[in-house]
C-alpha cells in the first residue's frame, strides 16, 4: 500500500540513505531499527515529508506522489507522532488535537467549543484515554501526552480518505514498562485503522511489537526479518555488521585506576527534580560511566560538575578543592575538559578555524598582554592533528565542514592539549561512524594511561560495560545501582537494564 | 552561460559589499566624472568620519548578534559634554567623553547579558537616558564652543596633510586599531567564538558575558568619538545634533557583510559598508533627492539589506 522505491538521500558530504527498498501493508506494524547514524531519522522524514528524496520514489497504492511538506504527507494519510512530543503545553487537549484544523467547529467566525470538545472525546475514545478535552496539556502525566499525540494523528483517519500510515519515533523511551504495555496493546488494536512505523534503538521491543523489522547500517537496508523468527542478537549483529568484541572497546588496555587520586568527589549533589543525592568518585585513570534513560539526570549532574548549571545542595570536589561558585571558565582554569552531547551546538564552533577551535580554552597561555601568538597556536594545532590523525588539509580549515569523527577529534584535541584532567564525555560517539568510535575509545583509553579522570555519559549500555571501570546506573534523578566493570567482573546488559526501568 | 551556473550564491556573498561598492562607483562616476576626482573622492570619505566611527563600534555588537540603538542618542550626550566642558579640560574631554561612552555601554550590556533584556530594549532605554541627559545639560538649547578654545584643542582635526584631510586620517587609524584588536587579541578571537557558536564558547569555559559587555562598551566608547569629533567639527553641541546617525550607522554595518545574526564580516567589511552608504547619499544628492526622502531611501536600503544578509539557520522563529 504505501512503498517506497530506490530511495537516495545526500546531505553535504555524507549519503544518508542510499538505495532504500521499503513496503508496508495494511494493519501492519513494521519496526525500523538501527544505530545512531544509520539512517533511520532520515527515513523517518522522507516518510512523513519532511524531506524529498533525491533519488527514487514514493508510491501510495501504486501512485507516485511527492510531498513538499508534511502538511500534504498528512493530506494523503501520513501521521507522524514525535518523540519530543509535538503537543503545545498551554492549551487543552481538545485545541491540540484539531490545531490547524479548527475549522469544522467554526460558525460565524466563532469556534463552536462544545462541538469540538464532543469530536476530541471521540478521538480520545480510540486511544481509550478517559480525559477532560478541555484539560491544559501542561497537566497531563507524559504517557497520557503520547496518547493525545496518537490521537491527534488519528483524526486523519476522518479527515483523508484511503488508509493511514502512523509513524512512532521512539515511542517507549520514557514510558514505564506497564505504560509501554498498554501502548502496544492499544497499537495492535488500532491497526484496524492504520499501518504503524514504530522507530526504536529497543530491539527487544520492536520484534516484540513488529510484523516485519527493517534494519538499517549506513545508509542501507541490510536486512527484512519476521518479527516473530528474529532474536535480538541477530539483529545487533546486523546492525553493526560484526561482533562487539572486546577489541572493539579496547578492553585489554583497560588498566586499574588509581586509587589514591581523586579527581572529582561528588557527595549528596540535588537539584530539583532533575538530580538528587548523587554521590560518587572519579579516581585518576578510572572510566566512570553514568547510564539511565533519556531524562533521567546524567547530562544535567555533568552540567553541574562543569560549572553550566549550579546544584542547589550537595558538595563538589574538583581534585581535593570544594567549589562554592559554579562558572565553566573557573572549571576549564582547573582542568575539566567537557564534551557536549550537541558537538555541532556546543562542541565545535563552525566558522572558527581548527586553530582557533582547538586553543578557544586556553587562549591566555597563547596570549601576552591580550595579544595572541597565532603561529605558536597554530603550531600546537598542528602537532594534535597530527597526534589524532585528524583528517584536514591544513589547521586553516573551518571546523563546520569536517566529518562529525574528525569534528569530535578537534573538541578531544581542544581540551587535551590545554591539560585537561578532568575530563566529561557526554555521547562522545554519537553521530560517529564505527571507525571514528573506535579511535575515541583509543582516545579514551591513552587518557586513562596518562592520569585522566574520565566521567563517561555512553551512547549504548554496550558502551559503558566495555569502557567503564565502574558505572552508575541512574533512575528518575537518583543512582539506582552502582556496579564495578573493571575486566573480569562486569555487569551484563541484563544487570544494568533491570535497574533502568 | 556555463560561466553563470558555476557561480555560486554562497560563495560569492563574500564578496558583494566591495563589487556592490565599485558598480556604484562606476554608476555615479558614468553620471557625473567629478565625482572620480581623486580629492573629493577623498573629503567625501573624510566627511563621513563620525559615521565611520561609530559605525566601527556597533560592528562588534552587531557580530555577536546584538544591536546598539543607543548610539545616536549617545553621540549627541557627548556632542552636549564636549561643548559645556571643553573650556575646563581641553583636549582632555575627548577622553572623558570615550570614558563616557564606555561605561554606558557597559551598561547596556550588563543589563542585556546579566538581566537578559534583549540589547534592542536595553539600548533603546539607555539612549533615551542618554538624550534627557544631553538636554537637561543643555537646558535643552543649541550650545556653541568657544572658537580659540576649540581651535587649539580640536583644531588640528580637521586640516589636511599630504593631500589627506585629517578626519580620513583619524578614522584609518580607528580602523587599524579595531582591526588589530578584532584580528590580533584574546578579545577579537573570544568575540570570534560568541558570534559564531555562543553555547560553545560557553562549553569551552569562556566568559562569554564580559566578552558581550565589553563589545558593548567599545561600542558606546566609539560612539562617544564620533560625537566629539562632530561636535568639534560643527564647534558646538545640542540633543538633536546627531540625529539620522543611527539608521545610516545600521545600513553601513549590514550592507558592510555583517549580518544581524553575527558570526561573520567585520571591520572591514563595515568600512566597505560605509563607503557604500558615502557613496550612495552623493548621488541622492545629484540625483537631487530631498533631504527628507533620503531617509526613506536608506529605511528601504536597510530592509532589503537585511533579508539578503541574515543567516536564517540561526534563527528559529522571528517576534
Amino acid at each position: 500500500m504505501y512503498e517506497l522505491r530506490g530511495i537516495e538521500k545526500r546531505f553535504p558530504g555524507v549519503i544518508a540513505l542510499k538505495d532504500v527498498d521499503f513496503h508496508i501493508k495494511r494493519g501492519e506494524i513494521v519496526g525500523l531499527v538501527g544505530e545512531n547514524g544509520a539512517g533511520k531519522s532520515t527515513l523517518m522524514k522522507l516518510v512523513y515529508g519532511a524531506y524529498p528524496p533525491d533519488e527514487g520514489k514514493i508510491l501510495i497504492d501504486g501512485a507516485e506522489m511527492r510531498f513538499s511538506g508534511p502538511r500534504q504527507a498528512m493530506e494523503h494519510g501520513i501521521g507522524m507522532v514525535f518523540q519530543e512530543q509535538s503537543l503545545i503545553s498551554n492549551l487543552t487537549v481538545m485545541e491540540n488535537v484539531f490545531l490547524g484544523f479548527e475549522a469544522q467547529f467554526v460558525r460565524f467566525g466563532i469556534v463552536d467549543w462544545k462541538a469540538m470538545a464532543a469530536a476530541a472525546r471521540a478521538q480520545l475514545q480510540k486511544v481509550h484515554l478517559d480525559i477532560d478535552p478541555a484539560e491544559i496539556v501542561g497537566r497531563l502525566s507524559f504517557a497520557q501526552r503520547q496518547l493525545v499525540e496518537l490521537a491527534k494523528v488519528l483524526t486523519l483517519e476522518e479527515r483523508v480518505e484511503g488508509d493511514l500510515v502512523i509513524l512512532l519515533d521512539e515511542p517507549t523511551s520514557v514510558l514505564a514498562r506497564k505504560e509501554v504495555e498498554l501502548l502496544f496493546r492499544l497499537v495492535r488494536e488500532l491497526t484496524h485503522r492504520a499501518s504503524f512505523i514504530f522507530v526504536s534503538h529497543r530491539i527487544d521491543e520492536v520484534l516484540e511489537l513488529s510484523d516485519r523489522v527493517y534494519v538499517l547500517k549506513d545508509g542501507e537496508v541490510v536486512d527484512v526479518v519476521e518479527g516473530s523468527a528474529a532474536k535480538t542478537e541477530d539483529i545487533q549483529h546486523k546492525m553493526v555488521g560484526r561482533d562487539i568484541d572486546k577489541e572493539y572497546y579496547r578492553e585489554d588496555k583497560q588498566r586499574p585506576c588509581d586509587e589514591t587520586r581523586v579527581m572529582l568527589s561528588l557527595r549528596g549533589l540535588s537539584q530539583g527534580r532533575r538530580y538528587r543525592d548523587i554521590s560518587l568518585d572519579v579516581h585518576a585513570g578510572e572510566v566512570v560511566c553514568l547510564v539511565g534513560a533519556e531524562g533521567s539526570g546524567r547530562e544535567a549532574v555533568l552540567r553541574a560538575i562543569f560549572g553550566l548549571e549550579a546544584p542547589e545542595s550537595g558538595r563538589l570536589e574538583v581534585k581535593g578543592e570544594e567549589i562554592r561558585r559554579f562558572s565553566a571558565s573557573d572549571s576549564a582554569a582547573r582542568g575539566i575538559g567537557y564534551v557536549p552531547r550537541e558537538r555541532k551546538v556546543e562542541g565545535i564552533i563552525g566558522g572558527l578555524n581548527v586553530f582557533e577551535n582547538i586553543t578557544l580554552p586556553q587562549m591566555e597561555r597563547y596570549s601576552s598582554g591580550g595579544v595572541l601568538h597565532i603561529e605558536r597556536e597554530k603550531q600546537t594545532a598542528r602537532e594534535w592533528v597530527e597526534k589524532l590523525s585528524i583528517k584536514v588539509p591544513n589547521v586553516e580549515r573551518d571546523c563546520g565542514g569536517l566529518s562529525g569523527g574528525n569534528q569530535q577529534k578537534v573538541v578531544l584535541a581542544k581540551w587535551r592539549s590545554c591539560g585537561a584532567d578532568v575530563m566529561l564525555l557526554d555521547h562522545p560517539t554519537r553521530g560517529l561512524d564505527i571507525g571514528a568510535k573506535e579511535d575515541v575509545y583509543e582516545m579514551i583509553r591513552e587518557m586513562c594511561a596518562q592520569g585522566v579522570g574520565v566521567v563517561l555519559v555512553p551512547d549504548t549500555l554496550e558502551e559503558a560495560i566495555g569502557m567503564g571501570h565502574c558505572i552508575h546506573v541512574f533512575k528518575d534523578g537518583a543512582i539506582a545501582k552502582s556496579f564495578r566493570a573493571t575486566p573480569g567482573e562486569k555487569p551484563s546488559m541484563y544487570d544494568l537494564l533491570h535497574y533502568m526501568i | 552561460m556555463e560561466f553563470f551556473k558555476r557561480i555560486n550564491l554562497e560563495r560569492v556573498k563574500p564578496h558583494l559589499p566591495w563589487l556592490t561598492l565599485a558598480v556604484l562607483i562606476a554608476v555615479v562616476g558614468a553620471a557625473n566624472p567629478q565625482f572620480l576626482d581623486p580629492y573629493n573622492f577623498l573629503l567625501l570619505l573624510a566627511d563621513v568620519s563620525p559615521l565611520f566611527i561609530m559605525a566601527l563600534g556597533m560592528t562588534f555588537v552587531i557580530y555577536i548578534g546584538g544591536i546598539d540603538l543607543s548610539v545616536q542618542q549617545l553621540a549627541n550626550l557627548i556632542s552636549v559634554v564636549a561643548t559645556v566642558y571643553l573650556a575646563r579640560f581641553g583636549f582632555g574631554v575627548a577622553l572623558i567623553a570615550m570614558a563616557i561612552g564606555f561605561c554606558i555601554g557597559c551598561i547596556s550590556g550588563y543589563v542585556t547579558t546579566k538581566l537578559y533584556v534583549p540589547s534592542f530594549v536595553s539600548t533603546l532605554a539607555l539612549g533615551f537616558v542618554a538624550l534627557s541627559g544631553a538636554k537637561y545639560l543643555s537646558g535643552n538649547r543649541a550650545l556653541s564652543m568657544d572658537a580659540e578654545l576649540r581651535d587649539a584643542a580640536f583644531g588640528w582635526m580637521f586640516g589636511s596633510s599630504w593631500g589627506m584631510p585629517h578626519e580620513l586620517l583619524i578614522s584609518l587609524a580607528f580602523l587599524a586599531a579595531m582591526w588589530f584588536l578584532q584580528a590580533r587579541t584574546r578579545f577579537g578571537r573570544a568575540l570570534k567564538a560568541v558570534g559564531a557558536g555562543e553555547l560553545a564558547a560557553v562549553a569551552s569555559g569562556l566568559n562569554v558575558d564580559r566578552v558581550k559587555i565589553f563589545a558593548f562598551g567599545l561600542s558606546g566608547a566609539l560612539a562617544a568619538a564620533a560625537g566629539m569629533l562632530f561636535s568639534a567639527k560643527l564647534s558646538g553641541g545640542d540633543a538633536q545634533l546627531a540625529n539620522g546617525f543611527l539608521l545610516l550607522v545600521i545600513v553601513a554595518v549590514l550592507v558592510g557583510g555583517t549580518p544581524l545574526t553575527g558570526g561573520v564580516g567585520g571591520v572591514l567589511n563595515t568600512a566597505v559598508g560605509v563607503m557604500i552608504v558615502a557613496v550612495i547619499r552623493t548621488a541622492m544628492v545629484y540625483l537631487e533627492v530631498a533631504a527628507n526622502h533620503q531617509q526613506m531611501v536608506f529605511g528601504i536600503i536597510l530592509m532589503i539589506a537585511i533579508a539578503a544578509t541574515i543567516d536564517r539557520s540561526k534563527i528559529r522563529v522571528v517576534k
